[in-house]
């Protein structure tokens, strides 16, 4: 009785529900998924679309990711235990976005199809989506060498299909850049020659950057690859360009960075000659009045905000928990020439090995290179109005010798003298303390509350800018021997950060000049790969100057009764959170191709070393 | 008491009655093989998958090489179900001409095979010998391909058997040398922790033709 009244009721429930359900529930309008008319009817919901697309073209060193700053040489991993790599992965920072292109043509099909904007609007998306697909060729470029080139093409498939019409084999490396070179000339004739606000969009001169950068790049692989003693190449050419096409891209480079340089818009901003290190960050970091950056990916509260500066800020200006993930390294700071020495060594030892005294820990970066303190918070450099403390330790002098005394973070000595500063540096697995002796500055948000976890940062993230233009063009210029056009150039560059002018300009030069230029800005790895620098530079051998990692940390000296008592001192030491040397190996200078890719395609043919 | 013991049985016969239905029994053959240039093993890097060969199988629809990884004397292990096998040297890897000529394996049970590779150079007469504190190598290079120049010669001293160019406490590097010449070089390792610790360490010479990705290395010697 009991169970057939349940019984009942479940059979009346569903009864009614059935009934008074027979509705259009079936028949709704699907509130998420749009359809191309509703989506290319309105100015609105294609820009929608497009901020899609760009907010996916951001890839390998970028701001999102404080820890890829560490892999290379210019920042240490700070943020508890050390770090472990020992080599570069074969899918080192590599990108293989055909997700991507088929959206974006299939965004392209829409548009070209729809009626209900002008011709000239479309003109415009039509040219930003395709600059956006050249640069993402590009990236997977850089990694990979040729890719499968597939144009507007939106492939469809349905059952019983020939699947081998869809496979496409790789293109050459030759041709994936005359490719996107190609597309950028396409596209600089369509876009409008206007600056974007705050640099965000793809305008005329961005294409024509893209295009100067991937010829410079397709010039000197064209170039370097086939000075090494083992050229890297495929025999189809998948990967490799042969040399006599290097004189073609450098024009091309040239070219393409001049029309920049004398025609845009932008230049190389000059706005504080008096202070030229807050000049080159405001140049690099400042979105008002900004005249250099020509296309960033940009960050805006709310929503969408990074989270750069909170995780990085020295812990002496941290607004929240979170401080010093990462500081540069040492390896970078010497770099940084001197304003009349071009070897940016910090003195820290004469010539008898005796240490030299500092009365301020900051005087042993006077004279450098502008774009030092543009880049790096140096020990004692002014962050946001106040100095930023670094300070390992005590050297105390006891019975003729140095000795080391080191404490906990913010810890007083008996006096009330600073032993260990609360920013650190220490060589510890400690989280929140830096290791490297320096703070980050370029990218560091100034403003209130840019370090806090609940609002981060609207920093920019710059991918074209002024100064590159310049580079590029010297580098041309040299490789074409034009000298007297090349020394033009890079001195503008140079002359901005306050540093002797060169007579004559060198690939070492260039390497130089845009290691310092560009620190932080995505430039490093791919720059060493196209010159076949990489597997010198990052030998892997223990304690080689540019491969191991270096940290320097300032001592207080405390040697009562001497003059030098008070002065500060420094030590040059190993970075204690990177245990092995940086280390690229010939296969790294091309990422692997993944097998599941060709077993999807087998015309796909694997890269060199696989 | 007696309703939870039933409980419990019911997933011990659940996993027993489950095991082995669907699954293969584990790869029970083995191919063991070296790398050899005239019948001798060639030393390599043993860390890192740093030199590796591939084992092809026809008769499949997809095509993925086993990667099968070069232990520093130059031998090798693939555990494998029995079958003909293609044994291949991976493009460019190896101190070696680079050459993709292909080994037939056959495998029922156990197979022994030798890839015979050609070497850039050769190591011989190979002395390593700990004197004091200074770690102390003499070797002849000898040419067998050649043409390539040599980047550089190392001498490498580990605090483990495993020593190459990633795994060593100390290292001297020669440049400027030819094939046909003794080396000798000596290693000061007066300031080396892991020499003064007074536990085992171990030696090797390399040499890295230019051009190559990994250097042709002499067996691993133990040094104390």
């Amino acid at each position: 009785m009991k169970k057939s009244s349940i019984f009942n009721v479940l059979l009346l429930a569903g009864g009614l529900t059935c009934v008074s359900s027979c509705s259009d529930f079936l028949e709704r309008e699907p509130d998420e998924i749009l359809t191309d008319d509703q989506v290319f009817s309105d100015a609105i919901m294609i820009e929608s679309v497009l901020a899609n697309f760009y907010g996916r073209v951001t890839w390998s060193q970028h701001i999102g990711d404080w820890y890829q700053y560490t892999v290379l040489d210019e920042a240490g991993k700070s943020d508890g235990g050390p770090d472990n790599i020992q080599n570069y992965d074969n899918a080192q920072w590599r990108v293989y976005d055909y997700t991507l292109i088929r959206n974006i043509n299939q965004f392209l099909q829409s548009l070209r199809a729809t009626t209900v904007i002008t011709d000239t609007e479309k003109q415009v998306y039509e040219g930003e989506v395709r600059f956006l697909r050249a640069w993402t060729y590009f990236n997977m470029a850089r990694g990979l060498g040729g890719m499968p080139i597939v144009g507007d093409e939106v492939f469809d498939y349905q059952g019983g299909m020939d699947i081998t019409t869809l496979q496409y084999p790789r293109s050459t490396e030759a041709g994936i850049y005359d490719y996107i070179i190609e597309e950028c000339d396409a596209v600089s004739a369509m876009l409008d020659e206007e600056k974007t606000i705050n640099s965000a969009r793809a305008n005329k001169w961005t294409a024509l950057m893209l295009k100067a950068r991937a010829a410079i790049y397709a010039g000197s692989l064209a170039n370097y690859n086939n000075k090494m003693s083992s050229p890297i190449r495929t025999a189809g050419g998948e990967v490799g360009i042969s040399a006599e096409h290097a004189e073609g891209y450098y024009q091309q480079a040239l070219a393409a960075a001049q029309e920049v340089i004398n025609n845009s818009p932008y230049q190389l901003q000059l706005n504080k000659p008096d202070d030229l290190e807050r000049n080159f960050y405001e140049a690099t970091s400042v979105k008002d009045n900004n005249t250099e950056v020509i296309w960033a990916r940009d960050y805006r509260y709310p929503g969408q905000t990074v989270g750069f500066t909170t995780q990085n800020i020295p812990g002496s200006h941290a607004e929240d928990i979170d401080r010093a993930a990462a500081g540069p390294i040492l390896n970078l700071v010497e770099d940084f020439e001197y304003v009349n020495n071009r070897d940016g060594s910090i003195q820290i030892r004469d010539n008898q090995g005796n240490y030299i005294f500092y009365d301020d820990p900051a005087d042993a970066f006077a004279n450098k290179d502008a774009r030092l303190g543009g880049s790096v918070i140096t020990p004692n450099a002014v962050f946001k109005g106040t100095p930023v403390e670094l300070q390992a330790g005590q050297k105390v002098w006891s019975n003729g010798a140095w000795q080391t005394i080191a404490g906990q973070p913010g810890e007083r000595d008996g006096q009330g003298r600073l032993i260990t500063s609360s920013n650190g540096p220490n060589r510890s697995n400690e989280q929140y303390i830096n290791k490297t002796g320096f703070f980050f500055r370029k990218f560091l948000d100034e403003a209130a509350g840019a370090s806090t976890r609940g609002r981060n940062s609207e920093m920019w993230f710059p991918r074209f800018r002024f100064a590159e233009a310049l580079l590029i063009a010297a580098e041309a210029a040299m490789e074409l021997g034009q000298q007297p056009v090349a020394v033009g150039y890079i001195n503008q560059v140079r002359e901005r950060a306050g540093i002797q002018p060169l007579t004559s300009v060198t690939l070492d030069d260039i390497i130089q000049e845009r290691r310092v230029e560009f620190a932080f800005e995505d430039h490093r790895y791919w720059d060493l790969k196209r010159w076949r620098r990489a597997h010198i530079v990052w030998n892997g051998v223990v304690n080689s100057p540019t491969a191991q990692h270096w940290a320097l940390f300032p001592y207080l000296v405390v040697a009562p009764g001497t003059p030098n008592d008070g002065k500060y001192v420094f030590d040059r030491l190993t970075f204690s959170n990177s245990l092995h040397p940086r280390f690229f190996e010939l296969r790294n200078y091309y990422n692997f191709i993944d097998l599941a890719w060709q077993n999807a395609n087998p015309k796909i043919v694997l890269n060199p070393f696989q | 008491m007696r309703r939870y013991l039933n409980m419990l049985l019911f997933p011990a016969v659940v996993a027993v009655s489950s095991c082995g239905l669907d699954n293969y029994d584990a790869p029970e053959s083995t191919i063991y093989g070296r790398v050899v240039y005239n019948g001798e093993p060639i030393g390599v890097r043993g860390t890192g998958e740093a030199v590796q060969l591939q084992l092809y199988q026809d008769g499949y629809e997809l095509r993925n090489p086993i990667p099968v990884y070069v232990g520093q004397d130059g031998t090798f292990e693939a555990r494998v179900f029995d079958g003909e096998y293609k044994l291949v040297t991976r493009d460019n890897n190896g101190p070696w001409v680079n050459d993709r000529d292909t080994t037939i394996v056959n495998l029922r049970g156990t197979a022994n095979v030798d890839v015979p590779v050609t070497p850039f150079y050769t190591l011989s007469n190979v002395q390593l010998s700990l004197s004091g504190s200074s770690a102390n190598a003499s070797f002849q290079i000898n040419e067998v391909a050649g043409g390539r120049d040599i980047e550089y010669v190392m001498i490498l001293v580990g605090k483990t058997s495993f020593v190459d160019d990633v795994s060593y406490t100390a290292r001297l590097d020669i440049n400027d040398v030819t094939e046909g010449s003794t080396i000798t070089g000596s290693l000061d390792l007066t300031n080396n922790a892991d020499f003064n610790s007074g536990r085992a360490l171990f030696a090797r010479v390399g040499l890295r033709p230019a051009g190559k990705d990994q250097a042709i290395y002499s067996q691993v010697v133990q040094l104390r």
